[in-house]
This record gives structure tokens, sequence and C-alpha cells, in this order.
């Protein structure tokens, strides 16, 4: 009962929601970041806690830099980003570790293996090394709490930007925690002006750098010391050293083992790891992604087990890690290989789908961006043929048009979270060095595809309080753009026709599709009805990749158009593009909506 | 003992709520649990998995279910139900709601809903119910119940407090949605229960 009674004074928390309420327990004054996935969560749930200032800031890189100037003024941030976020941020990031702080710095960078919803798997333990900035990396909720408070002592003792690395499955990971007060802390320092320390002229950062390494020596005393690493002796014929919730995996696959749990994972602590490597027989290093741990150790002159080369791709499982060190084959899944796959896919009576269904039309090569818009590539639509990062489409359409020319029907898409993010200097790139791309600018209000987050286009800040709204039309006549159009994207054919005009202009041309997003938005109208009559089973309707539209016709045979009510939204888009009125809108009070 | 539930269906369909539910009425009971699942792009209409796990007794160190060893399987939707088959334990259970829902890939030349997706699932041994949530929630008034009707049902195989069920849709839903899902709660319980025959 007791036992019971101590797990119930204990709450449910996501690793996310952990690192907010660590960072809330440790006297936080300010969260900065941009949301990504898998980190968003995380600043809604430091402002839901209360007395934190917190902001989406623009990018990775303005969060930064905001969490700089808060901490030169001895305020304790929080800076929260995906794996790929780092690198925006990364400018900042480099030189901050020579700076170092005044009060203390927390950068969450939230790692993404199998690429769940990221564009690649970088493994940001590297950035530690390259930044020569310390990194904990928490295995379950608990860890996540515990390591961002003690992430800001470190930052604060150490005086460096201090990382806290969660990956996917412990950013969205569920787990007890036991929690505490928030504790009061003051302002550090009196803003005295110390240029040495964060004027980083070359003469300064010399002297900073040789501080760095010291302190990167103080910090290695601390990793074979402190707790954040520690040994679990079990069977000494195995010996696993892991961390994060690799560590899990191990310790599921293989709980009679013996561990070494590391908190830190830059830097290792050389002793630690000789010493354990000596009580065990066979030693492995459990990590996902690149072989950071293991090399290391390698070059500590320790023997580790070599890895097969397929264990460094993808995220690790329990089955993965007993046939990565037991050799024990996987039970195979046999999935059913005639099961139609169900990816995701633009929502029905998403507003922007008629946008593809236009550039398809055209014949476009679509230069695109980061977000929900990428579901553009798959296929029926099939009209989006590049993504490479945030803000990269605008300057590729750019590029193509400068070697293929005004003939090539390029058009650059890019979503209005992403315009604002890294968009805008892209825009002003094509002005300024004669360019002719068109931007079609798809906003849907809202950063969607990570969860509907504010941004700058908007006019609402993360808080709920009214801001500045960024008005993209102004925004593109002042960097220089003079056709810009907006259209109203459930309108198709004017849609299409404003891309086509657009892409005719052999000036720069922007076009704005606004509405927003459908997940956003209550009011719904009825399910069109086909008239069976009527329907040439032409198709059309179907090739627009509705997921409440499809074809119930057998293989071979001609379209039949079925419409699933509960989820279609009556956003008349197929309704616009059947070419002899087979799909109806039944007028209110008829059909079954 | 730990006891792993896996819930499967489509993005926008409450899973992650539901196995939220889950997971707060195993704390409230006083046992360990842990949760994952991911957010993003997968659930823009694409497959959705959550993992529940909780021993009334001992530690938990994964939060995903290891290979083939999830208990019962909650699909809200058949195929889904299909394409994690392996993930359950041969003598494992499975609540499986009837309502299709097609992906957009059957409208691509080669895929087609297959009409045995049920069969299919009794063939393997397993323990199949098929719980017809939707068409419940929809005459309950809320179709977004059906999920509720779910755990309902799922509550019969489960071994944990009515009243952690309860306080924990309490504190998952918003207020004015509760009633309605206690009410989707109860009826999903009565769906197994006659099925069964067993409480």
């Amino acid at each position: 009962m007791a036992e019971n009674a101590r797990k119930l004074s204990n709450v449910l928390l996501s690793g996310n929601e952990a690192i907010a309420r660590g960072a809330w327990e440790a006297g936080a004054r300010l969260g900065s970041g941009y949301p990504g996935t898998p980190s968003s969560e995380i600043l809604p749930a430091l402002v839901e806690l209360g007395d934190v200032y917190c902001e989406w800031s623009v990018n990775e890189k303005v969060a930064l830099e905001v969490a700089a100037g808060a901490s030169v003024a001895g305020a304790r941030c929080l800076v929260t980003m995906k794996h790929v976020g780092v690198n925006v941020a990364a400018d900042p990031l480099f030189t901050m570790s020579y700076t170092g702080v005044e009060g203390g710095i927390v950068i969450i960078s939230a790692d993404d293996p199998s690429m769940h919803s990221s564009q690649n798997e970088q493994d940001n333990r590297n950035y530690a090394r390259a930044a020569k900035v310390p990194m904990l990396e928490p295995a379950d909720s608990q860890e996540a709490r515990d390591q961002t408070m003690r992430a800001f002592e470190l930052s604060e003792e150490f005086d460096t930007p201090v990382f806290v690395r969660p990956v996917t499955r412990i950013c969205h990971s569920d787990g007890l925690v036991e929690v505490g007060e928030r504790q009061v802390v003051e302002l550090r320092g009196e803003m005295a002006k110390q240029p040495e320390k964060f004027v980083m002229v070359p003469a300064h950062a010399r002297k900073r750098r040789v501080t760095m390494s010291e302190r990167t020596q103080r910090l290695i005393e601390l990793a074979e010391e402190s707790d954040l690493n520690r040994e679990e002796m079990g069977d000494e014929s195995v010996g696993i050293i892991a961390s994060g919730v690799a560590y899990q995996y191990a310790k599921e696959a293989f709980p009679g083992a013996s561990f070494l749990k590391l908190g830190m994972v830059w830097p290792l602590p050389p002793e630690r790891i000789r010493q354990f490597a000596s009580k065990v027989g066979r030693l492995f290093v459990v990590e996902e992604l690149d072989p950071f741990l293991t090399e290391q150790i390698l070059a500590m002159g320790v023997h580790v087990e070599p890895v097969d080369e397929s264990f460094r791709i993808g995220e690790l499982t329990p089955g993965r890690v007993r046939e990565m060190i037991g050799g024990a084959a996987m039970p195979q899944a046999a999935p059913d290989a005639d099961l139609p796959p169900r990816p995701p896919t633009l929502c029905a009576g998403c507003p922007h789908r008629s946008v593809f269904v236009g550039l398809r039309k055209l014949k476009a090569y679509v230069t695109g961006d980061i977000g929900c818009y990428t579901l553009g590539t798959l296929p029926p639509l099939q009209a989006l043929h590049t993504c490479l990062c945030m803000g990269a489409g605008i300057n590729e359409a750019h590029g193509i048009q400068k070697v293929r020319g005004h003939e090539a029907p390029v058009v650059a898409v890019i979503g209005d979270s992403t315009f604002t993010h890294s968009g805008i200097t892209g825009l002003v790139n094509i002005a300024y060095n004669a360019g002719v791309s068109t931007v079609v600018i798809l906003d849907n209000r809202t950063t969607a595809m990570t969860g509907g987050q504010v941004h700058p286009g908007i006019g609402e800040t993360l808080s709920g309080l009214p801001g500045r709204e960024l008005d993209f039309e102004k925004l593109a006549l002042a960097i220089g753009i003079e056709d810009v159009r907006v259209v109203d994207p459930y309108e198709m054919a004017e849609t299409e026709q404003a891309i086509r005009e657009a892409m005719a202009n052999p000036q720069p041309s922007v076009v704005i599709a606004r509405r927003a997003c459908v997940l956003d938005v209550r009011e719904r109208g009825p399910a069109p009805v086909l008239d069976e009559e009527k329907c040439i089973h032409c198709g059309l309707c179907v090739r627009i990749g509705c997921p409440a539209l499809f074809d119930a016709a057998g293989e071979g045979e001609k379209t039949l158009p079925r419409i699933d009510a509960v989820l279609c939204n009556g956003c008349t888009m197929c309704v616009q593009v059947c070419p002899v009125d087979a799909l109806v809108v039944p007028a209110a009070g008829e059909g079954d909506a | 003992m730990v006891t792993n539930v896996l819930l499967t269906g489509v993005g926008g369909q409450g899973i992650i709520t539901a196995s939220t539910i889950l997971s707060q009425a195993c704390r409230l009971a006083g046992w360990e649990v842990k949760k994952s699942e991911v957010h993003g792009m997968s659930q823009r209409g694409g497959s959705v998995n959550s993992y529940v796990r909780f021993s009334p007794d001992q530690p938990i160190a994964s939060p995903l279910i290891p290979e083939g060893e999830a208990d019962v399987m909650v699909a809200f939707e058949p195929l889904e139900a299909l394409r994690q088959i392996a993930e359950v334990t041969p003598e494992g259970a499975l609540l499986v709601e009837e309502r299709r829902i097609v992906p957009v890939t059957v409208n691509l030349p080669g895929f087609s809903y297959p009409d045995d997706v049920l069969d299919r699932l009794q063939a393997t041994g397993r323990d199949v119910q098929v719980i017809r949530a939707s068409e419940t929630a929809v005459a309950l008034g809320e179709p977004r119940a059906a999920n509720s009707v779910m755990l309902g049902a799922l509550s019969i195989l489960l071994e944990l407090p009515d009243e952690a069920w309860g306080e924990a849709m309490g504190l998952v839903l918003k207020p004015k949605a509760v009633e309605v899902n206690m009410h989707a709660f109860e009826a999903g319980r009565e769906l197994v229960g006659a099925q069964s025959g067993a409480g």
C-alpha cells in the first residue's frame, strides 16, 4: 500500500513535458524555440506551467540568440528544436561554446532516428563533440526532468551551454515522474560589460579557446565521478555500455547483463570505461545511429565487439538489440505483401490540395519545402519534386532557372511558417539577382505538420497575446516582387489560372494561396453525392488524392468513386474537377451529413 | 508481470487519446506504466501505433513493446489490425473495430482493400473479437466516442479497477465530453460481455 501511495504522488509525463517541468523547476526565465517534431510540445508545456517567458522564435538561430541575450542578462534559458534545427542554430552555437554563459543555457536537440517525421536522421551527438558542448541523454521521462535541471547547474558551473538530447522515443513516450516545486533563481550578475568573454574577435576568442580545453578536462573529471553515469553489475560475461533509450532496449533484451549506463554522452569518462571493460567478458556498445561512443571507446584502447553496419541505420528496438548482440534472429513479421500501404496524406478538405492539382495540370517542376506540403509528392498528386530543408525550394527554383531559363516550368512552393523561418531571404535573393521564379506561398495560417503552432503571419504569440502580423503581400512588394497575387485555393480554376499567369510572367512572382488549415476549421459542408447515371468513370475525382474519396472498382475495371461521408469535409474539390457534374452537393437538409 | 497493449489504427481516430486514458488508469491504479507513440507526419491519415506497457509489480525498461510480444491489440481499423498482427503473441487477444477506412493507395494500380481481412485475422489462431465501435458511438450521438467504446471493450480483458478508468477519462477528456464517453465506454463493455458470455 505504501508503495502504491508513493507512486500515486507521481505524474505521468511525456519526455517533452518532463523537460518543460525540469526547466520550470530549475527556475528558467525564458524558453525559445521553433516547432519541429519531436520537440514541439516542450514550449507549450512550459507556457502552461506559467512564470516563464516563452516564444516561438522565427527560427532556431533566432531562438538560440534570444537565449544568448537573456543569458547575458543573467537568466536561465531553455532552447528547443529538432535535430535539423540545430543546423540552423549552428552558427551561434559554435561560438557560444567560446563565450559561455551568465545565466544557464540548456539546448534541447530532439533527434529523430528512423525519420518518423524528418528529412534525415543525423546524429546530433556529433554536435556536442564538434562544438565542445557537454551533452546529456535521458533514458525516460524521469531522467528528462532530472537531467534538464542538472543541465542548468552544469551550464552555470562550467560556463557553457549544455545540450540535452532526447530522441523521438523519449520525447513521445510517457512515464511516471516524481516532480518538485519551482526553485527561486535570481538573475545572475549585474550585466557587467565583459568584452573578453562576449566579444568574439580573434584576440579574445584565442584566449577563450584555451579556457574551453580546460573546461573539457574538468567535465571529464566530473564524468568520472558523477552519478549521471552509473554501473549496474550483473552477469559479468556480457558488459553493455549504453545511453538514452538504447539503454532501455538493451535492458529489456538482456536484463541480467552488466551495464555501464551513460547519462552524459560527451565528454566520456575514460577511466570508468576502462574499469568497466576490465570487469566484463565481452563488451558491447549499444547505441542508435553513428558509432559515436564506439569510436571514442576504441580510441581509449578498449576492445569493443564489432556490430554490423546495418544497426547504424534507424532506431533500435529490443528485438534489434537481441539480434545485434545475441545473433538471435528477429521474429519475422511476414507482413502480407498485398496490403495497401497507408502513408500520411493531405487531409480530406485540405485547401492546398488544389495547388498541387493545378501544378500537376500545368506540368510544373515543383521545388518544395518542409511541412505538410511535402505530401504533395505522393501519388496520385506527384506534384512536388524536391524537398531538401527549410527554405530550400525558393532557392532551388532560382538556381534551376538561372541555368535553364524562364522557359523551364519551375514553381517553388512553401508553407507560411516555413516562409517566415527561412524563405524570406531566398525571395530577397531572387529579386536582387534578377531572378524570374514563381513562388507559391501555401498560407494555411498555422504551422500545421507539427501540430498547429502560431507564427509571425498569424498575429498571435505562443502565450496567446497579440503580436504584429507579418503581411506577406507587402513584404513581397517591399522585397521588389511586383507580381503578387492572392487566391482562395478552394476556388480551383482561379488558383490554377493565377499560377499559370505568374509562371508566364518573365518577372519574379509570388502567389499567396490563403485558406486556414482544415484541422483548425470546425464548420464542414455536406458530403457530395454521386449521380451514378451521369458518372463517366473518368477517374478525375479520384486523382485529387482525397482520403475521403476512393475507387471501389476492382483491378482493371472502370473507376467507381465512393465517398466516405464520415471523413469528407465537404470542400467540393471533387465536385469542381468532375467534367460532367456527376458529383452533387446536396442542398441543406438532404443527404446524410 | 508486464502487460503489453498495442493500439493501432489511422491518424485522427483518437488513438493517442485512448492510450493516454489507459496509461492514466494504470497510474491511478498505482501501477508502473510506459506509453510510446509518434506524432507529426504519421498523424496525417497514416498508420498509427501506440504502445502501452504496464505492470502492478515490476519496472518497465523499453517504451516499445518488444517485437511479437503484444498481449492485446486494440485495432481501430481492420486493415491496420492485419498489418500489425505479427506483433501479437500467438495466445494474444484482438479487439477489432468493424468499420473500414480505405487508404488512398487503393486508387493506385496493384492495390485494393482485401475482402477477407477478418478471416485472415481469425486464421492466425488468435482470439479475435469484432467490435462495432463506430456504429455504437454514432447511435450514442457522438461518432468521436468510438475510441471509448474500444476502451470499454478492452477494460473487460484487463484487471484495472473500474474507478481508475472513470477517473482517467475525467482527467484526459474535456469536461463536456466526459459523459458521452462514459456511456460509450459502458456500451463497449457490454459489447464484449455479450460476445464472450462472461464478465
